[in-house]
């Protein structure tokens, strides 16, 4: 039961907040919705988006063929079925009918394909009456779950503007400063409540904390290792299923058997406990392995393998590791100088820098993009530059080698797995998350609970 | 080098050695003092750094008792006594604590010594904090300590505090760090500067020291002072150059920083800049070069008059002896002095009027000897010829008072006999009346080897007569003589007067040597011969007119061949000893511009 035991604890808390604002009163339509976030996209292209990138808004404006629910299960977007052949190689799926982008213009099948090539150039994509056929030159059993992703989501080229089908159009538009979104009237979905969404980019956490006190702002973003002083303090916090791995990544290969030793011996080093107990001050989970246990069901077999757990005797180390990270993030930066202090006590020197680039290792949060596991291990490859994991089916088994056989490269080795976490402004309500940390604004509405 | 330059140089000298020597002890003097009152003013820039450091250190010890005793540090060891698990929720307690007191470095650390919450290097929760497993009991002082940073160690003045809640003990450590901005907050006067060494152990590290601008530049040079304190352990001064300019240094005082248990963790350094004292010392000499130099000026200009009027007479003295040695024999001093100088000057001139005297004494004399010998000479030359006359003219007499036939044949015998003395007479008189009419020599081109064989030629004859004994003849004539400005037939007359002199001394047959050869300015002709030689009287008076050693010579020879070569501007000289022989060695200038004049005004 532990394998789900976070998503569910996660999800049903989701739902009873939810179920509590809606039972409360009637939603009511207009206002907007004033949010605050730290990245800063300086484009609003989803082919140009990478896998990890997106989950925020990009959905609010494009939707995807699929998507994931709040369960975290696949379910129809735009297509409403979908099919393949045996090989998993040839792909076909169906386009919802009557749905239309933002500037008027209806979804079609060559617009869909024109759309999933951009994204994607390797794919072979075709439209086929209603239905858009994708052809890859290996099997793919993760292309529905791929198709969700927010850099898949379907856009249309308008001129200099690109436009969706999604709940929100685009209003105004400052490249890494802000964004203005309008409610699509003609959503296929039905009209958010909101009127519209503001969205300003590039604020820290401080800065958006001091917004949402000054009641600049109805959502921001919360560190995690604030996220329960927060809560104490009367605020209302919403969290993710823990779906950022934070790892130690080495830039290359180890190039001999002691420099995998070396390796080992710093990741058996680390006290993760304290990082998750302390730094993270207790929101996380201490991780063995790339994919949280909710997703997998297995992290307990790498735990009693000793796979990072125990002493390893480094022997002779000579030279000093660099260490980089995320200047940005400062539980990224205590927790390098952790895994530091950890590494002196095995007798590594480790020194610690702010995106270094030519670090030894970097200290990464990445996030899990999907809830599909064999797409997230894939996500997590492509995000630290390890060879992309071949699925042949859906197996377990087949997961558990391909991360074994990613865990055994010597290359990454995790730390903790910790959730998002949002804080929410006494007057937003129906706010929902799901497990990838995306937001459904199109169901949030503004007003005071009694 | 001249007496007066003599005495002014040694005047000059003396003048400024002792100017010098003045000069020089005053500079010193005047260094020593400045020196000393710069050491003084350094030692009273380390007592005040003593007491800032001091005073910062309660200011450290004020800060965390201020934290210590705060409700925040209050609550959480109240907290942490009862749920000792919950440290982790204090870890970010020490960063904000420390920016509110301004300290650089603030840990909470547990009855255990394990850390709570640490500013200085957040991650470091859990760890055991040194200081506090080492002592049992943490001092209430403020102390030195080097502490452990994620990017290496930093010196700082620490403070510890403990807060009691029962029997549960939480640790406040907050401390200040010694680096730059320490130094730059102080405050100096102003050419003085602090640096600071925070490099333990016993070698020297040049890039641990600094001061308020970063790392100090030459850092090397200040390792002698480092090494001093480190093998010593007490406070240690020096004086540092930084170039080759002498401005450039400092007075260095490095004052160690320790523990409370001894151990070395760094040194202050106190420089205070030497560029005002050298600049008052280079016045100082420039002061005392100026002094030296118009001394010397003062001193040459004195000195001169000093020896000009010292060696005035001197120098009369010296110039009268020159003309004396020139033959101005009436040379005379004008010496106003009554000192040593005038007595010479007067001897001096008594001197030269007895040589005048004595000079004219023997000219007198010499004049009469040459009168006597003239007449002895003429009475000897004259009486040979009277006495034929005298007994021819008695014969004739006798013959007449006899009368007959006979008279008549001694009347023709003794006629002819009185023409031949008379004849003898006149030739006489004719030799005499020659030398007193000695001509000036007409210079031309003469090739002096073709002469030596002319003269040679004349003799020939003469050497070669019947039953005469064999004269031998060697010529040994330069080449390279070439032609010369000279009067053939004087220097001919004077070469045949050397010759017949030569072939006289033979009497019994020899070896006759004529030599030419060429000198430098002058060429040389020698006469030898292999004769009985002469003695060194002969040889002194042998010139002297009227003198001969010959029976029936005139004395003239060889003072018509002094005459001729003295004529020419050159000189003749004898060489000769008993047995010997005699050589007459003729040395006449070359004048080769004239043999050339007159070699093309004959040619």
């Amino acid at each position: 039961m532990r394998p789900i035991a976070w998503p569910l604890l996660v999800i049903s808390s989701v739902l009873a907040l939810a179920a509590a604002g809606t039972a409360a009163v009637r939603p009511r339509y207009g206002g907007t919705l004033r949010i605050m976030l730290r990245e800063t996209s300086v484009s609003l292209d989803p082919a140009r988006l990478s896998a990890v990138q997106g989950a925020r808004i990009f959905p609010l404006m494009f939707e995807g063929l699929t998507r994931f629910d709040a369960h975290g299960r696949l379910q129809p977007e735009l297509a409403t079925r979908w099919q393949s052949d045996s090989s998993n190689q040839h792909w076909q799926f169906w386009l919802r009918p009557g749905v239309k982008f933002h500037d008027g213009t209806p979804l079609t099948a060559e617009a869909a394909s024109a759309s999933l090539r951009a994204a994607n150039p390797s794919w072979r994509v075709s439209a086929d009456g209603d239905s858009v056929v994708i052809e890859t030159a290996a099997p793919d059993v993760e292309l529905p779950a791929e198709l969700a992703l927010p850099r898949n989501g379907i856009a249309r080229h308008a001129g200099n503007k690109v436009v969706g089908t999604g709940a929100f159009a685009v209003s105004d538009w400052q490249p890494g400063r802000s964004l203005a979104l309008t409610a699509n009237e003609d959503y296929w979905g039905g009209r958010p409540f909101v009127d519209s969404v503001v969205v300003t980019l590039g604020q820290n956490w401080r800065q958006q904390m001091v917004a949402l006190e000054l009641g600049k702002a109805d959502v921001v973003e919360v560190a995690p290792e604030q996220a329960r002083r927060l809560s104490s303090a009367g605020r209302t916090i919403t969290e993710s299923a823990a779906n950022e791995l934070v790892a130690l990544v080495f830039t290359r290969e180890p190039q001999s058997a002691d420099e995998t030793r070396v390796r080992q011996a710093l990741s058996a080093a680390i006290d993760r406990a304290s990082i998750v107990n302390v730094l993270l001050q207790g929101q996380g989970l201490a991780a063995d392995t790339i994919l949280p246990n909710w997703m997998t069901g297995y992290a307990m077999l790498f735990a009693e393998a000793g796979q990072h757990t125990g002493n390893v005797d480094a022997g002779p180390v000579t030279g000093t590791m660099t260490l980089s990270y995320d200047a940005s993030d400062p539980a990224n930066q205590l927790i390098a100088e952790r895994v530091a202090l950890n590494a002196r006590d095995a007798g590594i020197s480790v020194q610690t820098a702010a995106s270094a680039a030519n670090a030894d290792a970097r200290l990464v949060r990445i996030a899990l993009a999907s809830p599909q596991p064999q797409l997230a291990l894939q996500v997590v490859a492509g995000a630290t530059g390890l060879a992309i994991p071949q699925f042949q089916g859906t197996a377990p088994e087949e997961l558990y080698e391909r991360e074994k056989e990613m865990l055994q490269s010597g290359r990454i080795f995790p730390v903790a797995h910790v959730p998002e976490a949002a804080a929410i402004a006494p007057g937003v309500n129906g706010w929902r998350a799901d497990l990838s940390g995306g937001w459904q604004l199109a169901d949030v509405w503004l007003g005071s609970t009694p | 080098m001249s007496f007066r330059r003599k005495l002014l140089l040694m005047f000059t000298l003396t003048v400024f050695v002792a100017v010098a020597a003045v000069a020089w002890t005053v500079s010193v003097i005047t260094r020593r003092a400045f020196e000393q009152s710069e050491q003084e003013r350094t030692q009273a820039l380390v007592a005040q750094f003593h007491r800032e450091f001091n005073r910062r250190g309660q200011e450290v010890a004020s800060r965390v008792d201020a934290i210590a005793g705060s409700e925040a540090a209050a609550r959480m060891a109240l907290d942490l006594s009862r749920q000792p698990g919950n440290a982790g929720a204090y870890v970010n307690e020490a960063p904000s604590e420390a920016k509110a007191q301004q300290l650089d470095f603030l840990e909470f650390a547990d009855a255990g010594g394990g850390i709570i919450s640490s500013a200085q290097w957040p991650a470091k929760f859990g760890y055991k904090e040194p200081l506090l497993a080492n002592v049992s009991q943490p001092s209430v002082n403020a102390f030195l300590k080097r502490e452990e940073l994620p990017n290496g160690a930093a010196l700082g003045l620490f403070a510890v505090r403990t807060i009691r809640m029962g029997d549960k003990a939480l640790y406040v450590i907050g401390g200040r760090r010694l680096d730059q901005e320490f130094l730059a907050s102080l405050e100096l006067p102003a050419g003085t500067r602090a640096m600071l060494y925070t490099a333990g152990g016993a070698t020297y590290s040049p890039g641990a020291l600094v001061d308020a601008a970063g790392r100090v530049p030459q850092a090397e040079k200040l390792q002698p002072l480092v090494e001093r304190v480190q093998s010593t352990g007490a406070e240690q001064s020096s004086v540092v150059s930084w170039s080759s300019d002498s401005a450039d240094s400092e007075n260095v005082d490095a004052i160690p920083l320790k523990t409370e248990q001894g151990e070395l963790l760094g040194m202050l350094l106190v420089a205070n800049s030497r560029r005002a004292l050298v600049a008052v010392e280079a016045r100082i000499r420039s002061a005392s070069l100026l002094v030296a130099g118009l001394a010397l000026v003062v001193a040459i200009v004195v000195s001169s008059w000093m020896a000009a009027r010292v060696t005035r007479p001197v120098e009369q003295l010296a110039e009268a002896a020159r003309e004396v040695a020139a033959g101005n024999w009436h040379a005379q001093v004008q010496v106003d002095a009554s000192d040593e100088l005038g007595e010479m000057a007067n001897a001096f001139n008594r001197m030269t009027e007895e040589l005048t005297e004595q000079r004219e004494r023997l000219v007198q004399a010499e004049r009469v000897a040459a009168w006597r010998e003239l007449a002895r000479r003429l009475a000897h030359e004259l009486k040979n010829p009277l006495f034929p006359l005298q007994i021819t003219v008695e014969n004739l007499l006798k013959a007449r008072e006899h009368g007959g036939e006979q008279f008549d044949e001694v009347f023709r015998e003794s006629a002819s006999t009185l023409l031949a003395e008379i004849s003898n007479l006149k030739t006489i008189i004719g030799r005499f009346s020659e030398f007193s009419r000695m001509p000036q020599p007409q210079l031309q081109a003469v090739d002096i080897n073709q002469l030596v064989r002319n003269v040679l030629q004349v003799h020939q004859a003469q050497l070669a007569a019947e039953g005469r004994p064999v004269i031998a003849i060697e010529l040994q004539l330069d080449d390279t003589l070439g032609k010369v400005a000279a009067d053939p037939e004087l220097l001919h007359r004077a070469l045949a007067n050397l010759v017949l002199n030569a072939i006289d001394a033979m009497p019994r047959g020899g070896t006759l040597t004529l030599r030419t050869r060429a000198g430098a300015d002058s060429f040389f002709i020698e006469v030898s011969d292999t004769g009985t030689g002469l003695s060194k009287e002969e040889c002194d008076r042998l010139f002297t007119p009227y003198y001969t050693t010959k029976e029936h010579g005139t004395g003239l020879g060889l003072a018509i061949a002094q005459s001729v070569v003295s004529d020419h501007q050159g000189r003749i000289t004898v060489k000769s000893a008993r047995g010997q022989g005699t050589t007459f060695v003729i040395e006449l200038p070359r004048r080769r511009e004239d043999a050339a004049q007159f070699s093309a005004r004959t040619g």
